[in-house]
């Protein structure tokens, strides 16, 4: 046997327990082996999962964010002011994308105003997202898909729509590319709740419960549209108006031209297309004479049967005020308000003291905001103590700016019984507006400023008579004012600013209502420029159309009229 | 014994093994169909929106009021007059009995022979 034959090495027989144990060990070191080959794999992935980048964010906002939506706006009969629709929006992800040319081009073809040196541009290098245009089509999305682009794809994103277009325009506001509130309503509910719904992620898809607004579509179309033939026929630069209900508070219609598209954000920096009825301040005019009277009657110091010097215009230092269109005889109070006369409405003015006026002003609100729903408002520009010539030009309604907003406030509270009611853009019962009430005018005082508003629109003379023949039956009453503008430090006759402040129906009143225009020209040679022949034209033709939808039923007996006539002047 | 015990182990993890990864392919197929009915209804969500708005623009006044304009002369539509508007009151309330003695004239007047609508159309011609 070879063994045998090479004898010299001593034969060593490992016994069984020894064989064994080797045979342990060796298992013992594989297992270990084994075990840290297992360990470093997972330890390896491990890494690699730790140096991957999750790119989870979009260009600064997670995806919740973009598509975060807000609650539709209806108008007070549920039709849709605006409304949330889900786009495609078109992202690249360039470092998915093999060429950069050639994906261009193709783009190019859907998308052809996209700059192609920008997206090439976009479209090159290694980020994991970049958006290349927001907010588009389903068509245009089709059309890209079709294009089989790799590393191009859609995201969808909630995109805020106005279907009203510009009609409500600066009741609505707007919203930016990101769906946050930047103007109007809009802006107002994100400071309310919107935008804490949203940072939490949970206003997402339908849930949202719908906003009611006050405004009523009809009529605000029918305001708006007035308006917009106002400025043609008068070639104004600028008309606004407004609509109140005077019991609620409620704002049945708002709307102020030139305006802007609501759906087109940027339209809204367009010089002068802010919102004139808020955050614009004018001086009233003689609109203004109607706080007067109702500040003297309320006083006491005057009374509807009294009598004023109205003969000679009144001198302070170098100045003379003087009337338009002056009678120049003594005239009632009725006769001062309906011929608009200066001179007697600075008697009555005069005859209560112009400390007391001006608190009368503190107690309507013409000395700060309205408080209202809108950011965009202005404070009113009121001397905080009258001189002798600032309290007679201020009786009326020079030498102080306020906004037609806080006109039809004031003119809400005169005839509503005398209670102020803030206004709200949000619908409201009238059983939510009486806690709000605060009387500022005596029962009494309302009844005899209804009279006078209705007696300006009937009477022969009567500076509404205009107003009245357009809007036969529906009993309203209202007070011009022409504002002669300030041009090169000096008040222009040529450039007014007109205003009509009215409310119906004046039996049982509902509304208040201010119009404005802003430098009308005459219409035809006959007629004239005077707040009469436009602002008050146009509130008589909105009110025709708008008093049937607000469910005004025309009444033509003469004894309504003369309901309105105060005991003691019968 | 112990043979045994570990072929019936071998099984029942051969078994348990088996039927894990069905659970978990047949779980992924119902992930991925629960995703596929996620997009489809984002989907229609998305398209329902668009006709929401739609329907908000065919409704808003704004709208409406030019097609009314276009078609007002083929309609003969008109602005209505306040003095168009009546109320119940203004309607003659129905008399509280038949006019016997007019009734009573008309039948003598049929019976008679004379038709009083056929007079009329005679008269027309």
């Amino acid at each position: 046997m070879a063994v045998m034959t090479e004898a010299s090495l001593p034969i060593a027989l490992d016994g069984a327990r020894k064989v064994r144990g080797n045979l342990t060990q060796t298992r013992i070191r594989w297992m270990i082996f084994a075990i840290f080959i297992g360990f470093s794999l997972v330890g390896g992935r491990l890494v690699q999962l730790g140096m991957v980048e999750t790119d989870t964010r979009i260009e600064g906002q997670t995806r919740d964010v973009i598509q975060a939506s807000r609650p539709p706006i209806l108008d007070r009969n549920g039709l849709e002011m605006a409304v949330d629709i889900r786009v495609p929006s078109l992202f690249a992800e360039p470092r998915r994308i093999i060429d950069v040319d050639e994906a261009a081009e193709a783009l190019l073809t859907v998308l052809p105003d996209l700059d192609p040196q920008w997206l090439r541009q976009r479209l090159s290098g290694d980020k994991g997202f970049v958006w290349v245009e927001r907010e588009l089509t389903p068509a245009i999305q089709e059309r890209v898909m079709r294009l089989g682009i790799p590393g191009i794809d859609f995201i969808t994103e909630s995109k805020r729509f106005y279907p009203g277009m510009n009609e409500a325009s600066h009741i609505l506001g707007s919203v930016n590319i990101d769906n946050q509130g930047i103007a109007g309503i809009e802006r107002h509910m994100d400071g309310e709740n919107v935008a804490l719904l949203q940072e939490l992620g949970l206003a997402r898809g339908n849930a949202l419960a719908p906003v009611q607004l006050s405004v009523d579509m009809r009529v605000q179309h029918v305001v708006y549209s007035e308006l917009l033939d106002a400025l043609t026929r008068y070639q104004a630069i600028a008309a606004a108006g407004v609509v109140m209900d005077v019991n609620t508070g409620e704002i049945v219609a708002m709307a102020s031209l030139p305006d802007f598209d609501p759906n087109e954000p940027a339209t809204a920096l367009v010089k002068d297309s802010f919102n004139r009825v808020t955050s614009g301040i004018f001086e009233p005019g003689s609109i203004f004479k109607t706080v007067t009277m109702a500040a003297a009657l309320d006083s006491g110091a005057v009374n509807i049967t009294d009598q004023f010097d109205a003969r000679f215009g009144i001198r302070f230092g170098r100045y003379t005020i003087d009337d338009f269109h002056g009678k120049h005889r003594i005239l009632s109070l009725p006769e001062v308000f309906k011929y608009s006369s200066n001179i007697g409405t600075i008697r009555v003015m005069q005859a209560m003291g112009k400390e007391n006026y001006r608190a009368f002003l503190t107690r309507m609100g013409f000395d700060q905001r309205v408080p209202f729903e809108l950011p965009e408002m202005r404070l009113p520009s009121v001397p905080k103590e009258f001189s002798e010539v600032g309290a007679a030009t201020a009786s009326f309604g020079h030498g102080l700016s306020v906004s037609p907003l806080h006109m039809v406030t004031a003119y809400s509270a005169f005839v509503n019984g005398g209670n102020y009611v803030p206004p709200t853009l949000y619908k409201r019962a009238i059983e939510e507006a009486q806690p709000l009430y605060r009387q500022v005018l005596q029962p009494r005082v309302s009844e005899y400023i209804r009279y006078l508003l209705r007696l300006n629109a009937i009477d022969s003379g009567g500076s509404g008579s205009r107003m009245n023949k357009l809007a036969l039956g529906f009993r309203v009453g209202g007070k011009t004012g022409t504002a002669e503008k300030v041009v090169d430090g000096r008040y222009s006759s040529s450039k007014v600013t007109n205003f009509f402040g009215s409310a119906f129906p004046l039996d049982n009143p509902r509304y208040a209502m201010i119009i404005m225009v802003d430098e009308p020209k005459r219409e035809n040679p006959q007629s004239g420029t005077t707040a009469g022949w436009n602002a008050g034209e146009v509130t008589g033709r909105i009110i025709k159309r708008i008093a049937p939808m607000l469910g005004i039923q025309p009444d033509f007996r003469p004894e309504v009229d003369a309901a309105l006539v105060p005991p003691v002047l019968r | 014994m112990i043979q045994k015990f570990n072929l019936f182990l071998l099984v029942v993890a051969t078994v348990t093994l088996t039927s894990v990864y069905v659970l978990k392919f047949s779980i992924e197929h119902t992930a991925g169909e629960k995703r596929a009915l996620e997009a489809r209804i984002e989907e229609q969500e998305a398209k329902l929106s668009l006709l929401k708005a739609d329907w908000a623009v065919l409704n808003q006044p704004g709208h409406i009021a030019p097609i009314v304009r276009r078609h007002q002369e083929a309609l003969q539509l008109a602005e209505v007059s306040p003095k168009q508007f009546g109320s119940f009151q203004d309607l003659p309330m129905r008399p509280a009995q038949p006019d016997a003695g007019a009734m009573d004239d008309l039948f003598e007047m049929l019976e008679a022979g004379v038709d009083p609508i056929g007079a009329i159309l005679e008269e027309i011609e």
